[in-house]
């Protein structure tokens, strides 16, 4: 029931990774997996989409930090975006609004990630 | 907060001065309606022409003082809305029953009395929720609304308890200024629908003159008026009688009643999705309401309440800017020192109170009704509200049959207002009895599985007809802990409890005590051990629950995550 899914697709030079469902201590390991994967290929801008995320737990955002410090360690950007509703509360409640570059919509995102606009 | 479209000039809005003005007047003169409480008290204490404009003065005054309180928005006084004050009936009844033991002086004490116990009640009110929930203050501001569309029938058609026949001359005024109110608010828009109730009692007013309704000779003192002057406390001193302390202590619980129900009302107003009222600026209202009352007992008024009226008014033209309540404050600082428009006012005709009255009334009794209607309602509520509006109705109807009662009850049966509040009050209380459900889930060892409790959790909360948003704070809080509680080996217990104002839930487990930090850990820390994702999920559990303990009892640990509903 509202399982983990990733997609993935491409706006020019940014990778758009789109989570949805449940992010717990389950599924975070696929997430951060996922993530180092995309920076230790090369990928130099990343947009995680939050939007269709139910919620998450203190595994998820621990995945997210460490994608986050991995990709620092590698000169690339990696930002979120969509936070609506309960997820948005739980960043709120964990201090971490500050933590990560987080952009209202994918199109504000993409213009500070430098690519084009939204499909 | 979402703004509602009907509203032009919203809390924290300030109109263009004229407007700030014209909506001050309108107010003061809606509310000017309500100083024939102290009148009657005035006419029943036999004070003399003088000592009848020093009274006036003073409880101007205190108009202008309670307005200023009720607006203000102070951690400890004022409820930061367009909530207007006024005289009220609630104490009436205890005010007379006090002149005629120990007069002026007995009522002018035991007005401080009410006052001290309003200011006692407001930093309880949030504890008090359970007894005092929002449908019996939407219950109080009914009947209210009821009791004033009664006050203005009696009024408009001049109808006295001596003569129980309709005088065509104030049908004539009462029906021209109601018209006029109702034709402006209806069918007009900006200033027109703005200034109704003001431009209704200028035509009420006019139209009086006219006919010889308005005399204003009748109550000029014999001296003659000066323009300027100052008030005198000549006629005030403060006694106390134990006897009375009962039936203020009950005015003060109905006044308190209304000013909740009035200030939810004016948040709802503010609010497109008001669901439940801001207790912090509901204390601020009671308490400036007690302060207010202690000021009016102190300089010689009678008994203040918020005033239900202005907040059908303010809902009716769309200006709730808190700045009007401030210039209505002003306003009537003011008209205490002048005393020909202060008589103006006290000599309003009783056909136009009665269409002003009668034209609020309308709001007041369909907010009362949306307050009731706002949460959903079961056989125990219904009970509630019906009987106790019932028991308000019977209280008007058979007024002299109730007069029966020993003396001492007198002031809860010889009011509809406080024998509904009484009422709905002891009932709501009788009605809690096993009113607390509870379930709970055994998730055996060997995988506990979240998704099963998500789900459980989710269907109970549907049955219990629970917030959502707190139903979803409640998933977040259980999943977390099951999350770094792991697979203990005797599994976990997961009790859930709820009534109308409190979830609990307590989850039971062997294993070690969850750490919950009051402090943030840093990104640091989360990152470079999973015991920082653990203090992460600890502090997620303090800020998403309204209140969280951990006990350990020898390898046992119950938690209790608690939301306030």
């Amino acid at each position: 029931m509202n399982a983990l899914s990733i997609g993935q697709t491409r706006a020019g030079g940014v990778c758009i990774v789109t989570l949805s469902g449940r992010i717990d201590s389950t599924s975070a390991s696929d997430v951060m997996a996922e993530l180092t994967r995309l920076i230790s290929s090369g990928e130099k801008s990343i947009l995680v989409d939050l939007g269709a995320v139910l919620y998450l737990t203190s595994a998820a955002f621990r995945a997210l930090l460490v994608a986050t410090d991995e990709a620092e360690r590698r000169a690339a950007k990696l930002a979120l975006c969509n936070l609506a509703g309960h997820v948005r509360e739980l960043f709120e409640m964990g201090g971490l609004l500050d933590v990560f570059a987080i952009h209202n919509s994918r199109e504000d995102a993409l213009k500070q990630l430098g690519g084009p606009r939204a499909p | 907060m979402t703004r509602p479209p009907g509203l032009i000039y919203a809390v924290d809005e300030t109109p263009p001065r004229a407007i700030l003005i014209v909506s001050a007047l309108q107010h003061i003169g809606l509310m000017a309606i309500t100083l024939i409480f102290p009148i009657i008290l005035a006419r029943e204490a036999n004070l003399s022409r003088i000592q009848f404009l020093d009274l006036i003065s003073l409880s101007m005054l205190g108009l202008g003082v309670a307005n200023i309180c009720f607006c203000i928005r102070t951690r400890l006084i004022g409820s930061g809305y367009l909530c207007g004050a006024a005289y009220t009936a609630i104490f009436l009844g205890p005010s007379l029953f006090a002149l005629q033991r120990g007069g002026l002086a007995l009522v002018f004490g035991m007005t401080v009395v009410g006052g001290i116990v309003q200011v006692a009640l407001a930093p309880l009110l949030h504890r008090l929720r359970a007894l005092l929930p929002s449908e019996i203050a939407g219950l109080v501001i009914a009947v209210v609304g009821l009791t004033l569309a009664g006050l203005g029938v009696r009024y408009g058609l001049g109808i006295s308890p001596q003569q129980q026949k309709i005088n065509p001359d104030y049908m004539i005024v009462a029906g021209i200024s109601l018209v006029t109110m109702t034709v402006l608010n209806v069918w007009s828009k900006g200033y027109g629908r703005m200034f109704c109730v003001l431009i209704g009692m200028v035509v009420g007013y006019v139209v009086s003159a006219g006919l010889g309704i308005f005399d204003l000779a009748g109550i000029v003192p014999e001296g003659g008026l000066s323009v300027v002057r100052l008030p005198r406390i000549q006629h005030v001193g403060w006694s106390f009688d134990p006897v009375l302390v009962a039936p203020f202590v009950v005015a003060s619980l109905a006044a308190t009643l209304r000013a909740m129900g009035d200030v939810s009302n004016a948040q709802r107003i503010n609010d497109a999705d008001w669901v439940r009222p801001n207790f912090a600026s509901l204390a601020g209202g009671v308490s400036a309401n007690g302060v207010a009352v202690i000021f009016c007992g102190l300089v010689g008024g009678c008994g203040i309440n918020t005033y239900s009226s202005t907040i059908g008014l303010s809902g009716a033209t769309g200006v709730t800017s808190r700045s009007v309540g401030y210039a209505i404050g002003v306003g009537f600082c003011a008209l205490a020192f002048i005393p020909p428009l202060a008589l103006v006012l006290a000599a309003m005709p009783l056909p136009v109170m009665g269409a002003a009255l009668f034209f609020t009334a309308a709001f007041v009794f369909t907010s009362g009704l949306q307050m009731i209607t706002a949460r959903m309602l079961d056989a125990r509520k219904t009970l509630v509200i019906g009987f106790s509006f019932a028991m308000a109705v019977v209280a008007d109807l058979y007024h002299e049959a109730l007069t029966e009662v020993p003396n001492v009850l007198q002031p809860i049966f010889g009011n509809g207002l406080v024998l509904g509040t009484v009422c709905a009050v002891v009932l709501n209380l009788i009605m809690r009895i096993g009113v607390r459900q509870q379930v709970s889930i055994k998730l055996p060892p060997g995988g506990i599985n979240r998704e099963a409790v998500e789900r459980f959790l989710s269907e109970q909360g549907a049955r219990w007809a629970a917030r959502r948003d707190i139903m979803r704070r409640a998933i977040f809080g259980v999943v977390q802990v099951l999350e770094v509680v792991g697979d203990p080996p005797g599994g976990v217990e997961i009790e859930a409890s709820f009534d109308e104002f409190d979830l609990d839930i307590r989850i039971r487990y062997v294993g070690a005590l969850l750490t919950i930090p009051e402090r943030k850990p840093t990104p640091r820390e989360i990152v470079e051990s999973e015991q920082g994702e653990r203090l992460l999920a600890g502090y997620l559990l303090r800020q998403s629950a309204d209140c969280i303990t951990a006990h350990e009892n020898g390898a046992s640990v119950e938690m209790l995550l608690h939301y306030d509903h």
